[in-house]
C-alpha cells in the first residue's frame, strides 16, 4: 500500500487487531509501583497465616519423614525389587519438569519479545526456583546413604576414586545444579531494581537495611541500566538453552537404558513437552488465586494474559497427547515382543490404573481449552489446571515405575505399593513448594515493576537521542 | 555561596548538583544542554531503562557479553579436562562397553553444556554487579532525601562537582532553563564521629 493511498482513504480502524493493553484501565507508573509494593508493605492478611500454617505443617511432616528415612534406611519406602525407582524419582522428575514452564515464560518469551509475559514472568520464575528446590530433595536422599553423596561430585579424594562421567545419572547432578544456579540468578538479578524500590519506600530501619543489602546498592544510573539490560538478555539466552537441555538430560536417565518403555529416542521431547505443559498448569494454579486474593493485581494480571498461558498449556498438552499415541504406535510397529509386552502390561497389569488415569486426564482436559468460553472462565481454568498436574504426576509414575514392573524376565516382574512415608514425603514437597511461594508473595515484589513501567504507554521518550 | 537548597553537611565538600524531571524527554533534553555547555561528568538516574538515554550519553556498549563468553570458554575447558583426565588417565571406568578416549567424547557433552551455562550465568550476574559499581551500602546521592525516597518515580540528573568546567551558577541556570524541579546542591555527609 503506498503512502498516498493511506492519506486519501480514512485511517483504518486498527482496534480489532491491536494488542490488548499490558496494564488495564490506563494505570500509570505510580499506580503500578503502589499496587505491587502494597502486597509487601501492607498488613499480612489472615489467609496468608492460615495458608502458611497448613503448608508448613505438610512441609514439616515431609521433612520428618526424610529424617526418619535417613536414620532407618530406604526400606521405609515402598520401593523394592523390581521397582527400585518409584515415588522418589517420579517426584523428582515431576518437580524438575514443572520448573521448565517458568524458564520458558521468562526467558523464551522475553527473547521473542512477547510483552504479555511481563507481569507473569516473575511469579513463574519463582515457581521454577521452588520447584527445583522440591526436586532437589530427592536425588540426594534416594541413594540411601546420604553421607556418601559426595561420591557424586568430582572431588579428589584419598580413595583415588572418581565418578563415572559417562553415566546419565551423573549428568543429572550437573544439569540440575546448573539449572538451580542459573534460574535463581535469573530470578534474583531481575529483582534487584525492584528490591531497590522497596528499600527506598521502606519505613522501618530493619526493612531499609534488609532491602538495602538485597538490592546491592542499586541506584538506577544510566550505566547500571546499560549493563543490567545486557545481562538480562544474556541470562535469558542461557536460560532458554536450559529449557531444552535439562529435561533432555533427565530423559536420558531412562532413554539410555534398555528397559522396554524407557528405551526410546522420543524421550527428551516427551519430557520437555510434559514439562512446559505441567508448568503452565502450575502458573495458572498459582496466579488465578493470587489475582483473586489481591484485587489490585487484577489490572496487572489480565484475563488475556492468563488466556495465553492456557493456550500454551493447550499446545504443550497436545504435544504430550501426540507422544502418547506415537509411543503406543512404536510399541506395536517395532514388532518387539518385550516392548509390546511392556505396553500391554501398562494398561492391563496391576498398575494399570496409573496409566489409565494419566491418559484419561492428559488426553481430555487440555483439549477443553480449545473452547474460548472454558479458557476464559478463570475458576474453571483453575480446577482444570490442577487436574492437568495430577495427570502429569501419574504420567511420571507411569513412565518411571510401571516400566520397571514389567521388563524381560517373568521372574523379575512385580508390583509396587507406596508406604505412608512415601506419601507423606510427597505431600511434604508440595508443602515446601507452597511455603516458599507464600514467603515469596509476602517479602519480594511479585512482578517486575521496572519492566512493566518501561512498557507502559508514554514511558519512553518521544524523541530519543539523535544518535538512536 | 549559593541560593540552592542544600543537603548533606554544609561543612563537607560539594558532591554534585542534582535535579529532578518529570519525563524522560525532559531529562534527555537537559542532558543535551549540559553536554553542549561542555559538561562531561553528568549522570542520569531513571526508575526503568529509558530507550536512547545510553546512546545520548554516548555510553560504550556493555562489556558483559565478552565476560560471559570468557566464562563460557573457561567452563568448556574446565568441564572437558575435569571429565577426560580422570576417566581416561587417573581412574578409567568402562561400563556397558562405552568407548573411552576421543571416541567417547559425546558422553562428555551434557556436563560441558551444563557447566558452560552455569559459569556463563554467574559471569553475567557478577559482571553486571561489578561493572555497575555494586555492591555498595551507601552513596553520596542518598544524602538527598528526595532522591532516596523518590528514585522509583522521578527522573534524576546529577552534575558532579569534579567536572572540569563545573560552575555552580552556570549549572543551576542551565537546569532551571531546562525545566528541572528541586535543583539541590548535594554535599557529602559528615563522617561518623569516631
Amino acid at each position: 500500500m503506498s503512502a498516498s493511498a493511506t492519506n486519501e482513504t480514512e485511517t483504518p480502524d486498527l482496534s480489532a487487531i491491536a494488542r490488548p493493553p499490558q496494564v488495564l484501565n490506563n494505570r500509570g507508573p505510580l499506580w503500578v509501583t503502589d499496587a505491587v509494593c502494597s502486597i509487601v508493605e501492607g498488613k499480612t492478611p489472615l489467609w496468608w497465616y492460615a495458608g502458611i500454617t497448613v503448608s508448613g505443617a505438610f512441609a514439616a511432616a515431609g521433612l520428618a519423614c526424610i529424617l526418619y528415612m535417613i536414620v532407618t534406611g530406604v526400606g521405609v519406602w515402598g520401593s523394592n525389587s523390581p521397582a527400585f525407582w518409584a515415588w522418589d524419582i517420579t517426584n523428582f522428575i515431576f518437580w524438575v519438569s514443572m520448573a521448565h514452564a517458568g524458564s520458558f515464560i521468562s526467558a523464551v518469551l522475553f527473547l521473542t519479545r512477547q510483552k504479555w509475559s511481563l507481569s507473569v514472568s516473575r511469579a513463574a520464575e519463582a515457581m521454577t526456583v521452588f520447584a527445583i528446590v522440591c526436586a532437589g530433595v530427592y536425588p540426594a536422599i534416594h541413594i540411601g546413604r546420604v553421607w556418601f553423596v559426595w561420591f557424586l561430585f568430582p572431588v579428589p579424594n584419598n580413595y583415588g576414586m572418581w565418578p563415572n562421567f559417562s553415566s546419565p545419572l551423573l549428568w543429572d547432578v550437573f544439569a540440575v545444579s546448573s539449572y538451580l544456579t542459573v534460574s535463581s540468578l535469573f530470578w534474583f538479578a531481575g529483582m534487584i531494581p525492584d528490591l531497590a524500590v522497596l528499600r527506598d519506600r521502606a519505613t522501618t530501619k530493619i526493612r531499609k537495611f534488609c532491602y538495602g543489602v538485597a538490592s546491592l546498592g542499586w541506584l538506577g544510573t544510566a550505566r547500571q541500566w546499560r549493563h543490567y539490560e545486557s545481562m538480562y538478555v544474556l541470562l535469558a539466552g542461557l536460560t532458554a538453552v536450559l529449557v531444552v537441555t535439562v529435561t533432555t538430560i533427565v530423559a536420558s536417565d531412562c532413554a539410555t537404558s534398555v528397559i522396554p518403555g524407557w528405551h526410546a529416542t522420543i524421550f527428551p521431547f516427551y519430557f520437555m513437552a510434559g514439562a512446559v505443559y505441567s508448568g503452565s498448569a502450575t502458573v495458572l494454579t498459582l496466579l488465578i488465586p493470587l489475582r483473586a486474593l489481591y484485587p489490585q493485581l487484577k489490572d496487572l494480571i489480565t484475563p488475556s494474559q492468563l488466556e495465553k498461558v492456557a493456550k500454551l498449556l493447550l499446545m504443550m498438552g497436545s504435544c504430550v497427547a501426540y507422544v502418547y499415541v506415537f509411543e503406543l504406535f512404536c510399541a506395536w510397529y517395532s514388532g518387539n515382543a518385550f516392548e509390546r509386552g511392556a505396553f500391554w502390561e501398562r494398561f492391563h497389569g496391576t498398575a494399570a490404573w496409573y496409566a489409565i488415569t494419566c491418559l484419561t486426564i492428559n488426553l481430555t482436559v487440555p483439549q477443553l481449552f480449545w473452547f474460548k468460553r472454558i479458557r476464559t472462565c478463570l475458576p474453571l481454568v483453575f480446577v482444570l489446571a490442577i487436574l492437568c498436574n495430577v495427570g502429569m504426576w501419574f504420567e511420571r509414575f507411569m513412565i518411571v515405575t510401571t516400566s520397571l514392573l514389567h521388563d524381560f524376565l517373568p521372574s523379575s516382574w512385580g508390583n509396587f505399593h507406596p508406604s505412608i512415608v512415601d506419601i507423606l514425603t510427597a505431600t511434604g514437597t508440595v508443602g515446601i513448594f507452597f511455603t516458599l511461594f507464600l514467603l515469596f508473595i509476602r517479602f519480594v515484589p511479585v512482578m517486575s515493576m521496572n519492566e512493566l513501567k518501561a512498557a507502559l504507554p508514554g514511558a519512553q521518550p518521544q524523541h530519543s537521542g539523535e544518535e538512536h | 555561596m549559593s541560593r540552592l537548597p542544600l543537603c548533606g553537611s554544609p561543612f563537607q565538600p560539594l558532591h554534585a548538583v542534582g535535579a529532578r524531571f518529570d519525563t524522560p524527554d525532559a531529562l534527555i533534553a537537559a542532558f543535551k544542554r549540559l553536554r553542549d555547555a561542555g559538561y562531561t561528568a553528568v549522570d542520569c538516574y531513571t526508575p526503568y531503562p529509558v530507550h536512547g538515554l545510553a546512546e545520548t550519553m554516548r555510553l560504550p556498549k556493555s562489556l558483559l557479553s565478552f565476560l560471559v563468553l570468557g566464562g563460557g570458554l573457561t567452563a568448556i575447558v574446565l568441564a572437558l579436562s575435569m571429565q577426560l583426565i580422570p576417566s581416561n588417565l587417573i581412574y578409567p571406568i568402562v561400563v556397558d562397553g562405552k568407548p573411552t578416549g576421543l571416541a567417547g567424547l559425546p558422553q562428555y557433552v551434557p556436563i560441558v553444556v551444563a557447566l558452560t551455562l552455569m559459569i556463563g550465568a554467574v559471569a553475567a550476574v557478577k559482571g553486571m554487579i561489578i561493572l555497575g559499581g555494586m555492591p555498595r551500602l551507601n552513596h553520596p546521592m542518598l544524602a538527598w532525601d528526595l532522591f532516596a525516597k523518590d528514585a522509583s518515580r522521578g527522573f534524576f540528573l546529577a552534575v558532579s562537582a569534579r567536572d572540569r568546567n563545573f560552575s555552580l551558577g552556570e549549572v543551576s541556570e542551565i537546569l532551571e532553563d531546562a525545566g528541572a524541579g528541586d535543583i539541590t546542591a548535594i554535599h557529602l555527609e559528615e563522617p561518623d564521629s569516631e
